[in-house]
């Protein structure tokens, strides 16, 4: 009966129910809908980073780390690819010669990356060639080809088909040089990035250090991000002397913006809560006030202070059980909805870029998300409640029932 | 049997500012199956009187038993408890529960005592036909006249078998057709179940139908007298 109470007297005063359930749904799809695109741009970011930068895993001789210099090779490096391949869970395996350069124009010169890849290999696992947007991907095809940046080349004043010259050193540390001919330009949603690499074909890169086969790095794409830890144990115990990295220790900003992701989140959700609470409060506070005689009436006849009390927290709560599903629902509606066509930020994909940001993001958000807001809402409902309804148990029945 | 005795009753209001003193040593004694009414001007201290009997105020000074039990000095909790299970209560404004129907705000009392369903359906149907309800048990309270409303008040005030009724003013706002079926009832009840009622009133024609007729004026008993 005290739940058919409670149920009734939300409905007593329909329009004032309404906009608090109205607040309630519109607090928590905003919750929803600011958290998954903040997810998802951020989702984005990794997901770039991973894709085209650094891999799941990357295998280094433990020296070349330490100071980048080509003389520090990894000499299992065509073993440990063999292996690797074969692992379970590895979708793309490839070596990577690298040596940090300088790139000449008669325009001018820039420090930059100088990476020798297997172009076969690279495509499977950055999809490099998906990113050209001019000319043409590398191949065995042509003496010296090598992949710029459209970024690069305009801030080189180059074009396709331009030569540039590649300064580096070699083994010895001696300072060598060759040319290059430009022929594509990529162009990956990481402006800064693009800026820095450059792309050659792994054997004329180990041709101009006059060295047979140099790889520096092995770098594996898995096909799911849940088994980079173990990958990572098993490959450090399979390649004792190397040093195996998962992701989030070659780049540790990930590890920021995932924790970034999570206090914002919260503190998002705490806002939007605190807001709704004193939304609550008035509502319920304004309910007791209208209802003084009746209340003084039910004390007088008998129910007691726990059940007024409890009363009054459950016709809050029922309109958190209410509002509650119907926020979840149209947040989760938008989130689907959304991250099946994205949210186009074209407009401000200049910027967007230069973090290593897609230009359409696609909101997303965990599972377990909904129900952290869902019993958010109904805590929050709770906590709201206990104002009004210590107001109502605090009544003198006497006072109140007289009270007009 | 004497199931309302005060003694010495005193009570004053805003004792540490300028004390208003309601009650000044009331001394009555009501019977059970007495059908009393308590009288007397504005500001007399009836309806302090009459809370005080009903467990909803205390009083300053003496001491008040219902039915043998001492209830002056019972906590909240306790006194809550004596109220739903010995006192019924008729207000001035009906007071029933506006979200639910008839029936319902029968019920509802018998329901905070943990009466088993199939005794409170029955009581409720037997309360609502005595009241000549039978016919509007599902309207809710905003469906009622104000006379049918107030029978309705009288049936769930005697659905929780209390010791007596307690009637704050009960014909206040009722017109006379009213007033006169909602007496017709409560003398029925009194005269056909023995059910004690105390009343307080200004209403000539509830003070015309009592048996007993205190009369209070400054806080004390000017007359107390029984009449056929």
């Amino acid at each position: 009966m005290i739940f058919k109470i409670a149920w009734r007297n939300i409905w007593r005063s329909r329009t004032r129910s309404l906009v608090v359930i109205g607040a309630i749904i519109i607090g928590v799809w905003g919750v929803i809908f600011l958290v998954s695109f903040s997810t998802g741009m951020i989702k984005s970011y990794i997901d770039n980073a991973i894709r085209n930068e650094i891999s799941h895993i990357q295998i280094h001789q433990p020296e070349f780390l330490e100071d980048r210099e080509v003389k520090y090779p990894l000499e299992q490096g065509p073993a440990i690819a063999n292996t690797v391949s074969d692992m379970p869970g590895v979708e793309a395996v490839a070596m990577r010669t690298l040596s940090n350069a300088m790139i000449s124009t008669s325009n001018g010169a820039r420090g930059i990356v100088a990476r020798g890849i297997d172009p076969t290999a690279e495509a499977k696992l950055t999809l490099l060639n998906e990113k050209v947007i001019e000319g043409e991907y590398l191949s065995e095809k042509g003496r010296n080809p090598i992949l710029i940046s459209k970024t690069l080349a305009d801030k080189m004043g180059v074009k396709l088909r331009s030569k540039v010259v590649l300064t580096l050193q070699d083994l010895e540390g001696n300072v060598i040089n060759g040319a290059f001919r430009i022929v594509g330009l990529y162009e990956t949603s990481n402006s800064g990035a693009d800026e820095t690499n450059v792309y050659l074909r792994a054997n004329n890169l180990s041709d101009l250090v006059n060295q047979k086969e140099l790889v520096h790095e092995v770098a594996i794409y898995l096909n799911d991000l849940n088994l980079v830890d173990t990958t990572v144990t098993q490959l450090k115990q399979a390649f004792p002397g190397t040093t195996v990295q998962g992701y989030a220790e070659i780049s540790p900003e990930i590890n920021l913006f995932n924790s970034q992701i999570k206090v914002s989140s919260t503190i998002f959700t705490v806002i939007v809560m605190l807001a709704l609470i004193f939304g609550i409060i008035n509502t319920m506070l304004m309910a007791v006030l209208e209802r003084l005689r009746e209340l003084g009436m039910l004390m007088s006849i008998g129910m007691n202070k726990v059940r007024v009390f409890m009363m009054i927290v459950l016709e809050t709560l029922l309109l958190g059980l209410i509002a509650a599903p119907l926020g979840l629902l149209f947040g989760y509606t938008t989130v689907q909805s959304l991250g099946e066509s994205g949210i186009d930020l074209s407009n401000w994909s200049e910027g967007m870029r230069q973090f290593g940001i897609s230009e359409v993001i696609y909101p997303y958000l965990e599972n377990q998300l909904y129900t952290q807001l869902a019993l958010s809402v109904l805590f929050t409902a709770i906590l709201a409640s206990i104002y009004p309804a210590l107001k109502a148990i605090r009544l003198n029945p006497v006072e109140a029932i007289r009270s007009l | 049997m004497s199931i309302i005795k005060t003694s010495g009753i005193h009570k004053t209001y805003n004792p540490s500012t300028i004390p208003v003193h309601a009650l000044n040593g009331v001394d009555i004694d009501i019977q059970e199956g007495e059908f009393t009414a308590i009288v007397g001007p504005s500001g007399s201290g009836k309806t302090t009187l009459l809370n005080i009997i009903g467990g909803l105020d205390r009083p300053s000074e003496g001491t008040i038993e219902v039915g043998g039990v001492d209830i002056s000095h019972l906590n909240d909790n306790k006194l809550i408890e004596f109220r739903k299970n010995n006192i019924g209560f008729v207000f001035q404004a009906y007071n029933l529960i506006p979200v639910l129907t008839a029936r319902e705000n029968v019920e509802f009392v018998m329901l905070l005592q943990n009466r088993d369903t199939d005794e409170r359906e029955a009581r409720t149907t037997e309360l609502l036909n005595a009241v000549g309800l039978s016919d509007k048990m599902d309207n809710r309270p905003s469906q009622l006249s104000g006379g049918q409303q107030q029978r309705v008040a009288v049936a769930r005030a005697l659905a929780p078998k209390p010791r007596f009724i307690l009637a704050d003013e009960p014909t206040a706002n009722l017109d006379s057709k009213s007033t006169a079926d909602l007496l017709d009832l409560m003398a029925k009840l009194n005269k056909e179940e023995n059910i004690t009622f105390v009343f307080s009133t200004h209403d000539q024609r509830v003070i015309d139908r009592a048996r007993r007729i205190i009369t209070l004026v400054d806080g004390k008993i000017d007359s107390d007298i029984r009449q056929n």
